[in-house]
């Protein structure tokens, strides 16, 4: 019997994007959300203590429950259908900050998933799940328990997301050899994370995060277009996903503000855009003007400064100050492999314009200490290189397919019989697996 | 990246009242300014103009130098200038005609001079050493503004340009806009280091 391709699922904070290893897209993406009936307390009773970590609420567990075990724990939607039902139910995010919170809807959240999405028979597939770095390892058991109890898995592995992110780069054409060594920048709508991975492992006293993301530039945007009274053509309800649409659709990094200013002024109709929009409940249409804000928005990573008044360190020096937090022996592999991961990070030229910018800061180091030297000491320099692909949005899922459709996968997942001899504890460890080394 | 600096912060040739440079600007207006030896060359009112929209994104800036110092206040007063030219409720943006006048009655109406109560950034500055440098720079401050009020006028009402039958500009300048450019006005709320010229 040939073996099924494996199920890759990477559950996000906000989105969840699953399919098929091998292929070079998910199947689904859509929210990490459950929709379920708002007569069914059993799921909120569940999360409601979450100080002192309670057993993992296996369903079926409880007694009130199992007493009205009809057919009201099969009443649930997830995804685009949980919000579209949004009035009549009660909606649920399982996943908090990356982490699973609530296991009775991530469980149900999974079994649609499997069953009504991707129409597979789990005993037939092995599954690929990703975690965020610094997952503990119970919640790696409990995850086991599920996948294995309830679902009955061939196999498991769990893979930490930014190491997938890393394997995901290996298709760009700058990369020449494949190591899993390097920085992840994962950006997405809540947050940005910058994540040092050494061989594989993630260095975790070095992890930095960075509270401005994708969220942060449509609101950016949003006020850019009501500094100019702009927003007045937007009808109030279209204004958030108006700037949005700009966003997705116009901006880009610059290099210098200063100067792209000026290129404005001298040629004002090769640059500024026009966005037409169409009131969503009338139809009726309307007009505006973008400007600016095409090299501002994404200007607040490399400028905080000029969006939030409390976080102000620059996106380049956070990579820096991350590198040199890192073990000394791998500082060059990191500074020679920084990987872009996730939607906000597709701008245009965000890549090379982080490059431009960490290689100064590095640069200007170096000449500081061969100076301080009495200039005794040449460096030979360091090579920084950030990588970007076309793989970017759905960086850490793409990783996965690649990494599960290798033949090695299957040797380091802990297989259905290794967890019926040893138990949930078996998946404390996985092996790292996959670069050339 | 932080804010921009003045280029003209190495510039030590230049004299200093307080610590604020008197730096030559090229200009018709009549005042004490040294004139710019290469009238070519941006001076530093161009310069003031040119990062005015970029500088005023930002709340923090570090002096660097007595350039420094002379361009924060002319980015201030473009700012001043905005505000005055903002539609209110019941009176709308004037002209090019109108808001060059205004914007003249503004630069040689009385103002606060570092030192004095109402100047906003009195930690930063020193105030002139003497009754003489005070004058001296309060003529030269005005001379700045009302050659700096003409440019920004310039500036932000732009002559639109003609366009062709294809939709196309044409490379011919048409009459100037009837109202201020909106690329500029939109600056007008944010406040370069949170401060304003202003009394309010």
């Amino acid at each position: 019997m040939s073996r099924q391709a494996p199920l890759v699922i990477d559950n996000g904070t906000g989105y969840t994007k699953m399919g098929f290893a091998g292929n070079s897209e998910p199947s689904f993406v859509f929210p990490t959300v459950i929709a379920t009936h708002q007569s069914n307390s059993a799921g909120s009773s569940n999360s409601a203590p979450t100080t002192g970590r309670a057993p993992p609420p296996i369903a079926g567990k409880p007694s009130h429950l199992a007493s009205k075990r009809g057919i009201e724990d099969l009443d649930f939607f997830i995804g685009d259908e949980a919000v579209a039902n949004s009035k009549t139910y009660s909606l649920h995010y399982p996943i908090r900050h990356g982490q699973i919170e609530n296991w009775d809807h991530m469980e149900r959240f999974w079994e649609q998933s499997i069953f009504k999405y991707l129409r597979a028979e789990p005993e037939d597939h092995y599954v690929l799940l990703t975690e965020p770095p610094l997952n503990p390892p119970e919640n790696r058991e409990n995850t086991a328990e599920i996948m294995f109890e309830s679902f009955n898995v061939q196999g498991l592995y769990i893979a930490v997301q930014a190491v997938l992110a890393l394997a995901a780069s290996w298709t760009s054409s700058k990369v020449n050899e494949r190591t899993l060594t390097g920085v992840v920048i994962d950006s997405g709508d809540g947050v940005t994370h910058t994540i040092p991975v050494a061989e594989g492992y993630v260095i975790g006293s070095s992890i930095k995060h960075i509270p401005i993301a994708g969220r942060d530039i449509t609101y950016f945007v949003q006020q850019l277009l009501r500094d100019r009274g702009e927003s007045q053509q937007i009808p109030p309800e279209d204004q958030l996903r108006v700037a949005e649409k700009i966003k997705e659709d116009y901006t880009y990094v610059c290099q210098d503000i200063v100067k792209e200013f000026k290129k404005y002024d001298a040629d004002p109709y090769k640059y500024f855009a026009r966005f037409s929009g169409e009131h969503s409940v009338t139809g009726r249409k309307y007009d505006l003007d973008v400007g600016y804000e095409r090299f501002l928005a994404p200007e607040i990573f490399f400028n905080p400064e000029i969006y939030s008044s409390d976080f102000l360190t620059p996106l380049p020096e956070v990579v820096d100050t991350v590198i040199q937090t890192s073990p000394i022996d791998v500082r060059r592999g990191l500074y020679k492999n920084i990987v872009l991961s996730g939607g906000s990070t597709m701008f245009k030229d965000f890549g090379k314009r982080l490059q431009r910018d960490v290689k100064a800061i590095v640069d200007g180091r170096i000449a500081g200490s061969e100076t301080r030297s009495g200039s005794h000491i040449k460096s030979t320099g360091v090579e920084v290189n950030v990588i970007s692909h076309k793989r970017q949005r759905y960086a850490v899922w793409y990783g996965g397919s690649l990494m599960a459709s290798t033949p090695e996968f299957f040797n380091v997942s802990h297989s259905r019989e290794n967890y019926q001899e040893y138990g949930p504890s078996l998946v404390r460890r996985f092996s790292v697996f996959g670069s050339a080394s | 990246m932080p804010a921009y600096h003045s280029v003209f912060n190495d510039d030590t040739s230049a004299r200093q009242v307080g610590n604020t440079a008197i730096l030559p600007i090229s200009t018709k207006i009549r005042g004490p300014a040294p004139i710019a030896a290469d009238p070519s060359q941006p001076d530093i009112i161009e310069e003031s103009l040119d990062l005015f929209r970029a500088n005023c994104l930002f709340r923090n800036f570090e002096i660097k130098g007595p350039a420094d110092r002379l361009m924060i206040y002319l980015i201030l007063f473009i700012s001043e200038c905005l505000t005055k030219l903002a539609p209110t409720p019941g009176k709308p943006s004037p002209s090019y005609q109108e808001a060059t006048k205004v914007l003249q009655t503004l630069a040689v109406d009385h103002f606060a001079l570092p030192g004095d109560a109402g100047f906003p950034l009195n930690s930063l500055y020193h105030a002139p050493a003497s009754r003489v440098d005070a004058d001296h720079l309060r003529s030269y401050l005005t001379q700045t503004r009302t050659e700096l009020a003409l440019r920004l006028c310039d500036r932000i009402y732009p002559q639109e340009q003609v366009l062709g039958t294809d939709g196309q500009p044409t490379g011919q300048l048409g009459p100037r806009a009837s109202k201020p450019s909106k690329w500029w006005m939109s600056f007008q709320k944010r406040r370069f280091m949170g401060r304003s010229l202003g009394s309010a």
